[in-house]
């Protein structure tokens, strides 16, 4: 590996800013960091170059441990969105500079400088200075500047932010040509995905200082694993889904999906599934159409845009426009759709008009966590838990909607859970948390008052069959909150010296898994004790810590828990439970969240 | 630039207006006192004129007025420097403090600075009885001399300097050290090169306000003919001698000298600046 990062932590204030980020780079591999700005991006290029420390974690280029070597000794070429030139110096004397700074000598400078400035192709500009050069030309001297050592690492940070649009292409072209000529290993950050695409090999893309997805551009756009990714790379619809045992159901409609899996553990559950407006069809009638109907819907807004139309439907069915998630959750969501000139000519339309809408992709995100829903004694009650601000925060981030349910008395047969159940924390939690999960609700969010935002997620599970489960929704938690996540191994006491290499084994198992198959990087710590006692002191040891809690027994719930839900002031414990069934139906492909 | 750029509307009113404004304004603070000083100096015949300049008196006042100047000026450059340094970089209790005392010498009767200086660095003074018991005599000497302008033009350079160094990016410097270059390379040929141009202005202001110091120097001075007698202080000498013909011919020859000494450093920087190539 070129570029490694393993478990690379960064932190400002408490706050991480880099947050537990393991990546390999290949040797001459194009590799561009996508997010939008205070992600951590720049921050890690910054890590990489030596330029900021880091607090936790290792960084190794072409094998050699550098995490604490100074930044001129990596031997690493860097290039600022500024260009960052020397302005009192030549172009020449720019680019010789890391030369003059290792004493080579005269002529050999000369000759690399004349190799340099033709690779970028401003021979002859030697005795200018930086500010006789336009923008574009001065970007290329910092390339040229930054090649000159011969870096093992060649590293941008956002090289053509201060560049118009047609340079911007122009150098974009230059960059990928020097690197494929040179076959160096080349980092990239950007918050453009137009860019991203243009230029990388493989893309990472992070948010909240944590990498959400590694892959080629082509991969990462058609099979998103995370809401973040499938907004974030092109426009994207999500829809709320309900998969059952014959398909993906959107609303009362059966559609076909790609991306769609086997029902986990044989139940019926909502899912988040990813609509591209270019893969939306419309027609005049259902009959017209060639895909799967989804919905009919009326055009609110026809926006010409050159190449493509992009318009804004409003969707008429009622069940089904309820699916549809806005951006940010909210209730008058539109549909988005951006058809070609040709298909415009087919069928030409005006504002107002009614439409037949199919859909012929559809890629269901392998995320546990759909939707939320507010269950408290009363509507109102649950409207004001609705506006917690950690649940709110969630949501809006999630880019989900939260529901409301009123659960009186906990008596009767409710209507089907779908998404994450919320309730309030307290004495009462656990025998509603008992009651929600045997009337079919899977994760049980409890939140106390005014709970903050975690920084630290603990992970446990009480049974090994509920670890990928659990996993699953850790990692998909974990993609929306700046948090550090722990995974808290529990062994009992009374088992000194012999047993302790069973447990040490399952928390690398643990760790292991998390990262193969949820793309979730965590620390894992093991405590000696008894459970519940064990994961009280570990949360009470700092401020806003979070619970996520595997069970295979509801009855679990309801007593060995009942003092961590009923804890003043208390923790956020998301409960997460599947029955012992599942492990009997081995989910392999579920979890292939990577 | 083309002709049209004077017709384009800008907030002060037109050029005619503000050149004419300008001519008067010099004319009127400047020149006249300054063409009255020539006058008065033509009137004397050319004999009595050199020998009043080229007085031996008069070249051991020049020597120390311009002397202890350009050490002034120099001290003020190097630590004024980190003065600017310290204030732009770091972030430390007390900077809010500190930045404003750097402005008291403006502010502060130069009487005053001049009476205090003498009063610590006396033989018997606060920090002077310590210097005296090896030798070092500070206040009547030229070394009190230089004491005194270095305190009064310190703000200068602290306040030429401060904007450049806010103004050299960080970048400069990362972008250096991942070239390869150690932390006083990055000094000597980034931040230095960068700051030079202020750092002369800073020095220029520093010097010429030290040249027509009086209020302060005649106090820590002590005043002694060819020994600590600054040229101002020859001038009034003259000047109570009623000897005005004289006085003036003493201030033009630090006018001329001053011009000269502005005008090659103004050039410098010119040169300077060109080199840079200010377009940002």
């Amino acid at each position: 590996m070129s570029i490694a990062l393993d478990q690379v932590t960064k932190r400002y204030q408490e706050q991480p800013v880099v947050n537990d980020v393991s990546i390999d780079v290949g040797e001459g591999e194009f590799f561009v960091l996508l997010g939008p700005s205070g992600s951590g991006k720049s921050t890690l290029l910054r890590a990489i170059a030596g330029l900021t420390g880091i607090d936790h974690g290792r960084i190794s280029l072409h094998g050699r441990d550098v995490t604490h070597v100074r930044a001129r000794d990596r031997g690493v070429g860097l290039v600022f969105q500024n260009y960052a030139l020397f302005r009192h110096m030549t172009v020449a004397d720019n680019i010789e500079f890391a030369l003059r700074v290792r004493r080579t000598k005269a002529a050999e400078r000369r000759a690399r400088r004349k190799e340099l400035l033709k690779l970028v192709s401003l021979e002859g500009m030697d005795e200018r200075l930086p500010g006789q050069l336009s923008g574009g030309q001065q970007q290329r001297v910092a390339v040229a500047r930054a090649l000159a050592h011969k870096p093992q690492v060649l590293l941008l940070d956002e090289p053509f932010g201060a560049l118009d649009a047609k340079i911007r292409e122009e150098l974009r072209r230059t960059i990928r040509s020097v690197q494929r000529e040179l076959g160096i290993t080349t980092v990239l950050v950007t918050h453009d995905q137009e860019e991203a695409f243009a230029l990388a090999d493989t893309i990472g893309v992070m948010n909240h200082g944590r990498l959400l997805e590694v892959g080629n551009p082509s991969d990462l756009y058609a099979q998103p694993a995370t809401r973040f990714v499938a907004t974030f790379l092109g426009a994207a619809n999500l829809l709320l889904a309900r998969q059952a045992a014959d398909g993906i159901r959107f609303g009362a409609t059966p559609v076909s999906a790609a991306g769609a899996e086997p029902m986990q553990a044989g139940r019926e559950h909502e899912v988040v599934a990813v609509l591209r407006p270019e893969e939306v069809e419309i027609g005049a009638t259902r009959d017209e159409l060639t895909s799967n109907y989804i919905a009919r819907g009326a055009v609110e807004e026809i926006v010409f845009t050159g190449a493509l139309e992009r318009l804004r439907v409003r969707l008429l069915d009622e069940p089904c426009a309820a699916q549809l998630l806005g951006p940010s959750g909210n209730d008058d969501a539109r549909l988005e759709i951006t058809r070609t000139q040709h298909e415009r000519r087919a069928l030409p339309l005006a504002q107002g008009a009614q439409i037949a809408i199919g859909a012929r992709r559809l890629h269901v995100l392998p995320t546990p966590l759909s939707s939320f829903l507010a269950c408290a004694a009363t509507e109102a009650e649950a409207a004001e838990l609705a506006r917690e601000p950690l649940l709110e925060s969630l949501s809006t981030r999630m880019k989900t909607r939260v529901g409301l349910r009123a659960i009186d008395g906990l008596t009767g047969t409710p209507a089907p859970f779908s998404g994450v159940a919320a309730i309030s924390g307290g004495t009462e939690a656990a025998s509603t948390v008992e009651w929600l999960l045997r009337h079919g609700a899977a994760e049980v969010l409890v939140l106390p008052r005014n709970a903050p935002s975690p920084t630290r997620v603990y992970i446990h599970w009480t049974d090994e069959a509920a670890r990928r489960a659990t996993l699953a929704v850790a990692a998909s938690l974990l993609r929306h909150v700046s948090a550090e996540a722990v995974y808290l191994g529990i062994v009992p006491e009374g088992r000194p010296g012999s047993g302790r290499a069973a447990p040490m084994r399952a928390l690398l198992d643990a760790r292991s898994d998390a990262q193969q198959h949820h793309g979730l990087e965590m620390r894992t710590e093991l405590a000696i004790g008894e459970t519940v006692s064990e994961l009280t002191r570990n949360l009470s040891a700092g401020s806003a810590q979070m619970l996520v809690l595997g069970i295979t027994d509801i009855t679990q719930a309801g007593s060995a828990y009942r003092s961590l839900l009923a804890g003043q002031p208390g923790w956020p414990v998301l409960i997460v439970y599947r029955p012992p069934e599942a492990r009997t139906a081995p989910d392999v492909v579920s979890g292939t969240a990577a | 630039m083309k002709s049209v750029s004077q017709r384009e509307p800008s907030v002060i009113p037109g050029f005619g207006i503000t050149l004419g404004f300008t001519t008067f304004f010099l004319s009127a603070i400047v020149l006249l006192p300054l063409s009255a000083l020539v006058l008065k100096t033509a009137g004397m015949d050319w004999s009595r004129f050199v020998e009043v300049i080229a007085s031996p008196r008069a070249l051991a006042s020049y020597r120390l007025s311009f002397g202890a100047s350009l050490v002034a000026a120099g001290v003020n450059m190097v630590f004024g420097f980190a003065l600017a340094w310290t204030l732009v970089r770091y972030e430390f209790p007390g900077r809010r403090l500190v930045d404003a005392i750097i402005d008291m010498p403006f502010a502060l009767p130069t009487a005053v600075s001049g009476i205090a200086l003498t009063t610590i660095f006396s033989a018997n003074g606060w920090i002077g009885q310590y210097l005296e018991p090896y030798g070092i005599h500070v206040a009547y000497t030229p070394i009190g001399i230089t004491v005194a302008l270095t305190l009064i033009s310190m703000p200068f350079v602290v306040r030429t300097v401060q904007p450049a160094l806010q103004e050299v990016q960080r970048d400069l410097e990362d972008a250096a050290e991942t070239l390869g270059a150690g932390r006083f390379y990055v000094f000597r040929r980034i931040i230095v090169p960068t700051v030079l141009p202020a750092l002369l202005t800073g020095f220029t202001l520093a010097f010429a306000r030290a040249v027509g110091e009086y209020g302060s120097v005649i106090f820590i001075a002590g005043n002694k003919a060819m020994k600590t007698e600054i040229t101002p202080l020859l001038i009034v000498i003259r000047l109570e001698e009623f000897d005005y013909a004289g006085a003036a011919a003493l201030g033009f020859v630090m006018l001329a000298i001053s011009f000269v000494m502005l005008l090659a450093i103004n050039l410098l920087q010119v040169w300077g600046r060109k080199r840079m190539m200010v377009s940002r």
